[in-house]
C-alpha cells in the first residue's frame, strides 16, 4: 500500500507532463493510473475478509512516536474505492472537458485531480493520527487551487480562500484535538486509541478533544455554521465539483466522525450534537436549495443537505444507522458526481449556467440526458435504484432511534427537497424551456462516460444489492459497529412505515416540482433570508478583523521612530520590572568582587561620550558618528574581554550600518531641527534613563550570579578532538548546533525575501482603488 | 556617490574585502572568523562598490540575483549535512578527511552555505534600498 501510494504521487507529478504530450486525448492516459489503483485496492479489498485489516508500516518520526502507519480495512476500502473508481471517470472526465483549452491548463487540471487523489488516499488509508492530518491539510490545500483553478475571475479566488480559511481553520482544530489525544493517551494510532477509549473518557480532556475534532469535521463537511463555502466552491471546474466537493472529499468529515463514534459514544452529548447539527444542516440547505437558480449550486446546497444526512447518522443510536450510512455514502457518491457530470457537461455546452435560462437539450445532448434521468431516480430515491434502498434504510434507523419523531418530519421533508432537485435537475434543462439553446461544445465519448456508470451503477446496484452487500457494505459495517452483524438488504421490504414514508416523499416532491417557479420566486424575493442562511456570518467576521488590523496598524505604524522605540523600551521596562517586583526576591549586586580594567573604563567613558553627544546635536552626520562611537565602543569591549568573534561580527555590522547611512544621508538634509517638544522630550529621558537602570541591574545580576562551567569546558575540551576545530564558537555554530545554525540561516533567508518584497519599488499609486 | 577617488578606490577596496572574507571563512574553524562574519564582509564590499559606483555595477559583479545567492547557500548547507546522513546515518554530522596536518571537512561547506546566506539576505536589503533612494 506504501508503493501504491508513492506510485500514485509519482504518477501525478508525471501525469503534467503526459497529459500534454498526447494532448488532447490525456485523461484516457491519465486515467490508467486511478485504475491501476482501483484494481490493487480491489485485489487487496478480496483477501479483506479472511484477515480482518491489512496494515504495513514505515518509521517515520520515531522519536516524537509518528510512524507512516497504513491500515486498510473495511471502512478504508469503502472510501478507497470510492476515490479511486470515481477518480478515474473524474480523470477521463476532465481530459474531454479540457480538450478545448490550452493543453498547459488540462496539464495542469489533472495534475492537480491526480495529486488530491493520492491526498484523500492517504487520509483514508493513515492510522497514524498526525500522518492523517497532514494529509488532510493537503486536501484542503488542493481544494484550494482547484476552486481557485480559474484564477483571474475575482470570484474563483475569493470562493478559494474563504474555503481555505473555513477548513484549514477547522484543521487548525482537528490538530489540536488530535494533539489532546496524544496527551492523554500517548499514542497517536487510531485503532490503538479505539481500543483504549474507555481510558480516553476517563481523562478531563475527552471532552475539549472531542469538540475541537468535531470543529475540523463539521468545517471539512460544511456542517452549521461553516456550510457556507461549499456553495461558494462551485466555481471549481465542473470535474472538481463532483470529485472534491460532492464525492470525496467534503466526506471526510463524515469519515472522521465514523471513526471517532466508536470512541466517542460514551459521551451522550456527541450523538446529540450530531443529530442536532446535522438536521439543522438538511434544513438550511434545503431551503438555500429551493432558493437558488445555478445548476451546479442547486447540486451544491442539495451535497450539504446529504452531508447534514450522514452526520445526523452517525449520531443516532439503535440498530440500522450504520447500515444506512454507508449504503448513503455509496448511493450519494454515484448519483451526485454523475449530476455534477451531466450538469457540467451541459453547463461547459450552452455556456450558461442559470437553470432558468436553459432548455430543450435533449436532442442536441441524448447520453447526458438519460445519465441525468439515471441517476436524479436514484437520488429522488426511487425503486429499482440504490438511492431508493438507501432511504428506507435511512427512514428505518430513525424510527428505531431514540431521537423522536422531530428527526423523522425534517428527513422526510429534505428527503422531499431532494427529490424535487433531482427532478428539477433532469427534466428543466433537457426537455423544459422556452428557449432552445445553442450548443456550443457538442457531448463527447468522454464526457458521458462517467455519469452513464455512475447512473447505471445506481440502478445495478439497486437490483442486486447481494454484491455490494457482502463486498463493501458488510466489511465497513463490521468496522463501524465493532462487531458482525448479519445485514438484509433488499429493494423490496414490504409494506413498511418507511415505505408509506417514501411515498409521503414522493408526493410531496411532485409538489415542488409543480410549484417549483413560485418557490423559487418566492424565496428569492426574501434577500435577508440569503443573507443570514449565506455567508454573511463570515464575510461580517472577516471584515471586522480586517477593520481590527487596520486600526492597530494605525496605532503601533504610525511611522513615528520615536513612538515606536519608546514602545519598545516601555514594554520591556514594564515586563522585567513586573518581574522582578513579582518575584519578591532582590536582585543581588556584587560590585567588590573582580577587578578594575582601566581599558574598558576609558572604552565606556568614550561610548558614554559618544551617546551623550547622540542626543545632542542637531548634525545628523555627527549624530551618526557618535553613535558610531558607541558600537565600535561596544565592539571593542568584546575584544577586550576575550570574545573576538563577536567584536569582529560588531565590526562588520559597524560598518555596514555606515555604508546603508552613508547613502541615505545624501538624500536626506544635513540638519534637522528637534521636533520633540519639552513634556515630550521629559517622558523620553524618563523612559531611557529607567530602560537603562533595568538593563544594568539585570546585568549586574546576572554577573553576580556564579558562573556554571561545564558546557563550556565540555566544548573546549572537545573541540579540537572530536570536531577538528580550534575556534569553539564557530565549532559549535557549523558542527555541535550545526542544526540550531541551519534553522537561522533559514529564518534569516526568509526574512530577507520579505523585505526584499516590502522594499521593492512601488508603481505610482493607482488614482482610486 | 560622485567621487572619483571613491570610484576608483571601489573596486580595489572591493577586492581586498572580498579576500579577507575568503580568508576570515576559510580560518574561521581554528581562529575568528567563519561564514556569518565572512558573509558580513563581503557584503560591505558589495555595498562599496553600490554606493561609489552604482547598483548596476555591483549587480553586475555579482552576476546572481541577491535571492539566487541565498538559495545556493541553502543548498550548500543542506548539501554539507547530507554526508553526514549517508555514512553516518545522522544529518549534518561531519566529516573530515585528514591530508597530513590538513583537516578538510563537510563542516566548510557549511559555511559557505552560511557565508553565502548572509551575503545574499544583506545585498538583497542593501541594492534594494539604494535602488529605492
Amino acid at each position: 500500500m506504501l508503493a501504491a501510494l508513492l506510485v500514485s504521487f509519482l504518477g501525478a507529478i508525471l501525469a503534467r507532463f503526459v497529459v500534454s504530450r498526447t494532448f488532447p486525448h490525456g485523461g484516457w492516459v491519465a486515467a490508467l493510473l486511478p485504475a491501476g489503483l482501483f484494481l490493487f485496492f480491489l485485489a487487496k479489498g478480496a483477501s479483506l475478509p479472511e484477515v480482518g485489516a491489512i496494515t504495513e508500516t514505515l518509521e517515520w518520526v520515531p522519536a516524537l512516536g509518528i510512524s507512516l502507519t497504513l491500515r486498510l480495512d473495511g471502512f478504508a476500502l469503502l472510501f478507497v474505492l470510492l476515490i479511486t473508481g470515481i477518480g478515474t471517470l473524474v480523470t477521463i472526465y476532465a481530459g474531454a472537458y479540457f480538450a478545448h483549452s490550452p493543453k498547459e491548463e488540462a496539464a495542469r487540471f489533472l495534475t492537480l485531480i491526480l495529486l488530491f487523489m493520492t491526498a484523500m488516499l492517504g487520509t483514508v488509508l493513515s492510522d497514524n493520527l498526525i500522518v492523517m492530518f497532514v494529509f488532510w491539510e493537503a486536501t484542503s490545500l488542493l481544494s484550494f487551487m482547484l476552486i481557485g483553478f480559474n484564477s483571474h475571475r475575482a470570484q474563483a479566488r475569493k470562493a478559494a480562500l474563504q474555503s481555505l480559511i473555513v477548513t484549514g481553520g477547522g484543521g487548525l482544530a482537528l490538530f489540536g484535538g488530535i494533539l489532546l489525544i496524544g496527551m492523554t493517551l500517548g499514542t497517536f494510532s487510531l485503532s490503538e486509541v479505539a481500543q483504549r477509549a474507555t481510558e480516553l473518557l476517563a481523562s478531563p480532556l475527552a471532552v475539549p478533544a472531542m469538540i475541537l475534532i468535531m470543529l475540523g469535521a463539521f468545517t471539512k463537511s460544511a456542517q452549521l455554521p461553516f456550510h457556507f463555502w461549499l456553495p461558494q466552491a462551485m466555481e471549481a471546474p465542473a470535474p472538481a465539483s463532483a470529485f472534491l466537493h460532492s464525492a470525496t472529499m467534503v466526506k471526510l468529515g463524515v469519515y472522521l466522525l465514523a471513526r471517532f463514534d466508536l470512541i466517542f459514544e460514551g459521551i451522550p452529548a456527541f450523538g446529540a450534537t450530531l443529530v442536532i447539527v446535522g438536521s439543522l444542516t438538511m434544513l438550511v440547505a434545503a431551503v438555500r436549495a429551493l432558493s437558488t437558480d445555478g445548476f451546479k449550486e442547486v447540486l451544491a446546497h442539495s451535497t450539504v443537505g446529504s452531508l447534514g444526512v450522514l452526520v445526523m447518522l452517525i449520531g443516532l443510536d439503535g440498530d440500522y444507522s450504520v447500515t444506512a450510512l454507508i449504503a448513503f455514502i455509496i448511493a450519494h457518491a454515484l448519483y451526485k458526481a454523475a449530476l455534477f457530470f451531466c450538469a457540467g457537461t451541459t453547463i461547459h455546452a450552452v455556456g450558461e449556467g442559470r437553470l432558468s435560462k436553459i432548455g430543450g437539450l435533449a436532442r442536441r445532448l441524448p447520453m447526458t440526458t438519460l445519465a441525468a434521468g439515471m441517476a436524479a431516480i436514484s437520488m429522488a430515491g426511487l425503486p429499482p435504484t440504490l438511492g431508493f434502498i438507501t432511504k428506507e434504510y435511512l427512514f428505518e434507523s430513525q424510527l428505531n432511534a431514540s431521537s423522536g419523531w422531530v428527526v423523522v418530519a425534517v428527513a422526510v421533508l429534505v428527503n422531499a427537497v431532494f427529490a424535487a432537485i433531482a427532478g428539477v435537475a433532469a427534466i428543466r434543462p433537457y426537455y423544459l424551456g422556452k428557449t432552445r439553446s445553442e450548443v456550443k461544445h457538442p457531448e463527447t465519448l468522454g464526457l458521458y462516460l462517467g455519469p452513464l456508470v455512475l447512473g447505471g451503477l445506481g440502478f445495478l446496484f439497486g437490483l442486486a444489492p447481494d454484491f455490494l452487500v457482502r463486498g463493501l457494505i458488510q466489511p465497513a459495517n463490521d468496522v463501524l459497529v465493532g462487531h458482525t452483524v448479519d445485514l438484509s438488504f433488499s429493494l423490496w421490504h414490504g409494506f413498511t412505515p418507511m415505505l408509506a414514508l417514501s411515498a409521503t416523499v414522493v408526493a410531496f416532491a411532485g409538489g415542488l416540482i409543480a410549484y417549483w417557479h413560485r418557490i423559487h420566486y418566492a424565496l428569492s424575493l426574501n434577500k435577508g433570508l440569503a443573507r443570514v442562511l449565506g455567508d454573511f456570518g463570515f464575510n461580517a467576521a472577516f471584515a471586522g478583523l480586517l477593520r481590527l488590523a487596520e486600526r492597530c496598524t494605525r496605532l503601533l505604524q504610525n511611522g513615528d521612530q520615536h513612538r515606536y522605540t519608546s514602545t519598545v523600551a516601555a514594554a520591556v521596562l514594564l515586563i522585567i520590572g513586573y518581574g522582578v517586583l513579582a518575584s519578591g526576591t532582590r536582585p543581588v549586586i556584587a560590585l567588590t568582587d573582580g577587578r578594575f580594567d582601566m581599558p574598558s573604563v576609558i572604552v565606556l567613558l568614550l561610548m558614554c561620550l559618544g551617546a551623550f553627544a547622540a542626543t545632542r546635536t542637531p548634525s545628523l552626520l555627527r549624530a551618526m558618528i557618535a553613535v558610531g562611537v558607541v558600537g565600535f565602543g561596544s565592539a571593542l569591549i568584546f575584544l577586550l574581554n576575550g570574545a573576538p568573534d563577536v567584536a569582529l561580527t560588531q565590526f562588520s555590522v559597524e560598518v555596514l550600518l555606515v555604508l546603508i547611512l552613508v547613502a541615505l544621508l545624501l538624500r536626506v538634509p544635513e540638519r534637522a531641527a528637534s521636533t520633540r517638544e519639552p513634556r515630550e522630550k521629559r517622558l523620553d529621558i524618563l523612559i531611557s534613563a529607567g530602560f537603562a537602570l533595568v538593563v544594568f541591574v539585570a546585568l549586574a545580576a546576572t554577573v553576580a550570579l556564579p558562573l556554571d562551567g561545564r558546557i563550556s569546558d565540555f566544548y573546549a575540551a572537545t573541540s579540537y578532538l572530536e570536531a577538528h576545530g580550534r575556534n569553539v564558537v564557530n565549532v559549535v555554530l557549523v558542527d555541535y548546533r550545526a542544526i540550531d545554525t541551519l534553522g537561522e540561516v533559514i529564518v534569516v533567508a526568509f526574512a530577507a525575501m520579505s523585505v526584499w518584497g516590502l522594499l521593492r519599488i512601488m508603481p505610482r499609486r493607482r488614482a482610486a482603488p | 556617490m560622485n567621487s572619483l577617488i571613491f570610484a576608483a578606490f571601489s573596486r580595489i577596496l572591493f577586492i581586498l574585502m572580498l579576500a579577507v572574507s575568503l580568508f576570515v571563512l576559510y580560518r574561521g574553524h581554528n581562529e575568528p572568523g567563519g561564514g556569518f562574519v565572512g558573509g558580513l564582509i563581503a557584503a560591505a564590499g558589495f555595498a562599496t562598490l553600490a554606493l561609489a559606483r552604482g547598483v548596476d555595477v555591483a549587480r553586475a559583479t555579482l552576476r546572481f540575483e541577491p535571492m539566487t545567492v541565498i538559495g545556493f547557500g541553502i543548498l550548500a548547507a543542506l548539501l554539507g549535512g547530507l554526508p553526514g546522513l549517508w555514512l553516518d546515518d545522522s544529518f549534518l554530522a561531519h566529516q573530515w578527511a585528514i591530508l597530513g596536518s590538513a583537516h578538510i571537512g563537510t563542516t566548510l561547506l557549511f559555511d559557505i552555505g552560511v557565508y553565502l546566506v548572509v551575503l545574499g539576505g544583506i545585498l538583497s536589503l542593501i541594492l534594494r534600498f539604494y535602488e529605492g533612494l
